[in-house]
């Protein structure tokens, strides 16, 4: 057997690198330089999937390409060959065969079996919790709360440790809810809901990304978070909500009918405002440059373009009126106020910032 | 005039050689000229194609984009994935290499409709300027699985969308049933299917895959277009209609058809690493019942793709662990390679080294893929960078290697010469850095949080995703090289005669470039063509061939 001597060193030495990447995704302490970090059950039952996936994959291919690295460096053609050199006059090896046919068929039973117990793991998830609904829209996230009326637009907040069920829709096209932290993942798909039930245990604020493709914006649609924090801290926020929608109908926006007061706007508030509300879908660049509306800088001053896209002329008390009243049209979808969420004060804020915009 | 063929008491007519031009290779209807036909056009569909990809990867060279609007770059990678997959892996695989090899390999003297194998030709260079052309009226934006509702929004290029893939979709079926037929019916005396070369068994099995599946991607198509254009609903979900049921439709193709971009490259395997390892293939048997294991199974797991989706969830269950079990035959091809290689001499041509980078490559993929298959997994990095990644390693590491490997093998049969073999290895070392760089590290951008189909993205990914434009140029630069090579080749390269390599299939025992109608003698066949210690295992060929000593290509 001196003859494959070489091939028993380098089984050995496959075999010492397999166990050294086991043990390695076995004991880091954190899936962390893989996944993002792991932000509540049942996303860690996901990671230890991960680990036990990621160790059979790590044996099976430094076999894979360390047998043929060797094979091409031993059984080469030596130049001392003679030019019509066979190889050994080998056809098959029915107990080889026979081993390598069983033992990855035993393999995905067991891969099955965990798969399956996991996947379980997600279906019973608590369902006594808080219910929550999330509505896809081109190009933002909106969710409705027990007894908020309408749709909150901004961000979306969850008590900590507390089990949440989230039934999921769409308005128009197919989106898809994700938060990385979470592990969980499902389509928003329009006329279906589809439901995803854990529980946050870390404290912190999440993106929300849509993972499906959604048109021009689905680029920006990663902008809102999930805010996980304590219990009291949510309540507030909750009660917040309640307080502001009290008079929105139920999930049917409503508008108010009087005019925005602009007095007192507070261009600096509206600074930071544009960059939370606005700068997804607007540049800060002249009209002609779009994310998904047109651009705003100098949308007040702006000589070529004396109209808005609503036709009405370019004054502050009618910029009021689209950040009040939304639009929709050949430009696209622009949210009213009891979708994009802002207050009055907040609009009289946004008009005085960009008031101060001109173009260069 | 006519030759008359005598072959086991039975006279066979052979038309004469037609010698006009435009009949010998314009509307040819020799199978071998076809195949070259397929793959002169898909090389220029490919071209095409990956110039939208380095389009994609200079946009990506900045988190904020600005290359392109969002709205250019949704049509660039619609059209970039549509291209590659109907209009460069398909047809390459299976109208191209099929076209020129399997006919010759059983004994045959041409397919078995030699019109209608004209016609599935014609039909795919048309399909595909149709494809290309509909950017001149707004082409698709959602990608090249064209989900409803969002294809319903899209411009009136997606139309035209519909139809282009419809009639590439109808030259993939005459072509599967052209070859089924081929395969079942004419087969040279002795060429039982336990003798059959292994790439005809990827073309056999891959075969079925072509007119099954394609027909229920024709249906979904026909129903877009119908919604499209009359309004009659099918899936828009406002009038009724299900915009699930398109993905249902969708994947019931396109998971099969995954195996159709990928058998046929199993089969090059198949012939290029004996070959080149001077060895018999290691498990023929197995090797071939995988083939058809892998071909049934593949029209069960189409549901994988959508977990997501809300399909019931016990419904779910069965397509994970049927996927789950497609890496055991497929595994067993990768073990059966690897162990031909075993007590080998190997040659290291540029073939054999596309078949080792295919295994390299490949093997990546499908490990990637059970990771998908795993529903807890697969929930986070569904729709992600992780997806992009994988089905570049199965489709760029597994087929287009394939291609690679097939095309530097049976270059020297199409045109009697043999492309340079230092650039060959100067090919393969750049596009295996280029490739490993622009898709290795996408896979740790999808399960970190980068979505995918997206025109600017958060810039905590922007360091890697230039690492990744980098890469692809230098792939880009290699595909140049390849172009260079055999463009050159095809009037300089060195003549090598009818087997440079040493192999046993039928097709290299009579000259190169092929003679109109293959064989004077129909061959009679005696034993399996990898048994290198034995004499060739056919009568009948001609004599000043098969009495030539074997030459081995000495590299």
């Amino acid at each position: 057997m001196s003859r494959h001597r070489g091939f028993q060193i380098v089984t050995v030495v496959l075999a010492l690198l397999s166990i050294a990447e086991i043990l390695y995704f076995w004991l880091m302490p954190s899936v962390e330089p893989w996944l993002p970090p792991e932000g509540g059950h049942p996303g860690d039952q996901v990671d230890w999937l991960f680990r036990f996936m990621a160790s059979a994959a790590a044996l099976l291919y430094t076999f894979v390409v360390g047998y043929i690295i060797y094979f091409v460096i031993a059984f080469r053609r030596r130049r001392s060959d003679p030019p019509d050199a066979l190889g050994a006059n080998i056809h098959d090896n029915p107990k080889l065969e026979a081993a390598w046919t069983i033992v990855p068929t035993l393999f995905v039973v067991l891969l099955s079996i965990l798969s399956i117990k996991i996947w379980y793991v997600l279906q019973v998830q608590p369902a006594n919790g808080l219910v929550v609904e999330s509505i896809g829209r081109q190009w933002y996230f909106t969710f409705r709360y027990p007894d908020v009326n309408g749709e909150i637009t901004s961000e979306m907040h969850l008590p900590v440790n507390v089990p949440v069920t989230l039934n999921m829709t769409s308005g128009d096209v197919i989106h898809s809810f994700w938060v990385p932290d979470m592990r969980l993942k499902a389509d928003m798909i329009p006329g279906m809901i589809n439901t995803i039930r854990f529980t946050p245990t870390r404290i912190g604020r999440y993106q929300i990304i849509c993972t499906e493709f959604c048109g021009t914006g689905h680029s920006t649609m990663d902008k809102q978070v999930m805010v996980v924090e304590p219990v009291a801290q949510y309540e507030a926020w909750y009660h917040l909500w309640q307080a502001r929608n009290a008079h929105a109908g139920n999930g049917i926006p409503t508008v108010s009918s009087g005019a925005i007061s602009l007095v007192g706007g507070y261009a600096g508030a509206g600074k930071a405002l544009f960059s939370q509300k606005c700068s997804a879908c607007h540049a800060l660049a002249p009209f002609g440059q779009r994310i998904v509306g047109p651009g705003l800088l100098g949308v007040l001053h702006d000589p070529a373009h004396p109209d808005l896209v609503d036709g009405a002329p370019a004054t502050p008390a009618d910029v009021a009126k689209i950040l009040q009243s939304g639009y929709t049209g050949s430009y696209g979808h622009m949210p009213d106020q009891a979708e994009n969420g802002l207050s009055n004060k907040d609009i009289a804020n946004l008009v005085a910032y960009l008031n101060t915009l001109r173009l260069k | 005039m006519s030759v008359i063929a005598e072959h086991g008491g039975i006279a066979e007519h052979i038309h004469p050689e037609p010698q006009g031009f435009i009949r010998k290779y314009i509307f040819s209807l020799d199978h071998k000229i076809i195949g070259i036909q397929y793959i002169i056009t898909a090389f220029v569909f490919f071209v095409l194609a990956g110039c939208l990809a380095e389009i994609i990867r200079i946009q990506l060279m900045h988190a904020n984009g600005g290359f392109i609007t969002p709205d250019t770059y949704d049509e660039v990678y619609s059209i970039h994935g549509s291209a590659m997959v109907w209009l460069v892996i398909i047809p390459m695989l299976t109208g191209g290499f099929g076209n020129l090899v399997m006919p010759v390999q059983i004994g045959a003297r041409d397919v078995a409709f030699p019109w209608l194998n004209m016609i599935s030709f014609w039909i795919f260079p048309i399909s595909g300027l149709m494809l290309f052309s509909s950017f001149l009226m707004g082409a698709p934006v959602a990608g090249w699985t064209e989900y409803p509702p969002m294809s319903l929004q899209g411009a009136a290029g997606t139309s035209m969308w519909c139809a282009a893939i419809f009639l590439v979709g109808v030259s993939s079926t005459l072509t599967g049933m052209n070859f089924l037929v081929t395969m079942l019916k004419m087969r040279a005396p002795g060429m039982t299917y336990t003798r059959m070369p292994l790439f005809c068994w990827g073309q056999f099995a891959t075969a079925p895959l072509l007119m099954i599946a394609t027909t229920a991607l024709a249906a979904a198509l026909a129903a877009l277009f119908m919604e499209r254009q009359f309004g009659v609903p099918f899936y828009d979900p406002t009038k009724g209609g299900s915009p699930v049921l398109w993905q249902h439709m969708f994947w019931f193709y396109s998971h099969p058809a995954v195996y159709i971009m990928i058998l046929p490259a199993f089969g090059i395997m198949s012939e290029v690493i004996p070959v080149f390892s001077r060895k018999p293939i290691f498990g023929y048997r197995l090797i071939a019942f995988s083939s058809a294991a892998i071909a049934l199974a593949g029209f069960m797991v189409w549901a994988h793709h959508m977990f997501t989706s809300g399909i019931a969830p016990y419904m779910q269950l069965p397509f994970m662990v049927i996927t789950f079990i497609i890496a055991v035959p497929t595994g067993v091809k990768i073990f059966s390679w690897i162990a031909t290689m075993w007590e080998g001499k190997i040659h290291l041509t540029s073939a054999m080294l596309f078949a080792i980078g295919f295994l390299v490559l490949f093997t990546f993929g499908g490990i990637s893929g059970v990771f998908l298959a795993a529903i807890p997994f697969d929930l986070h990095v569904h729709g992600t960078y992780f997806i992009p990644a994988h089905i570049h390693f199965v489709l760029v590491g597994g087929s287009l290697m394939g291609i690679f490997a097939g095309f530097y093998y049976w270059f020297p049969k199409m045109t009697g010469r043999a492309m340079s073999e230092f650039w060959g290895r100067v090919h393969f070392v750049l596009f295996m850095i280029g490739f490993l760089g622009t898709f290795l590290p996408m896979h740790w951008l999808g399960a970190e949080g980068m979505p995918r189909r997206v025109a600017t993205y958060d810039p905590q990914f922007q360091g890697i995703n230039q690492f990744e434009s980098i890469f692809s140029f230098i792939m880009t630069l290699a595909i140049l090289i390849f172009f260079i090579n055999a463009l050159y080749s095809i009037r300089n390269g060195k003549k090598v005669g009818h087997n440079p390599w040493g192999a046993r299939t039928l097709e290299w025992q009579i000259p190169s470039p092929m003679p109109y109608y293959n064989f004077k003698h129909v061959p009679s066949v005696f034993g399996l063509p990898y048994d290198f210690t034995e004499p060739l295992p056919y009568a009948h060929l001609e004599e000043e061939l098969t009495d030539a000593p074997v030459p081995v290509g000495s590299h």
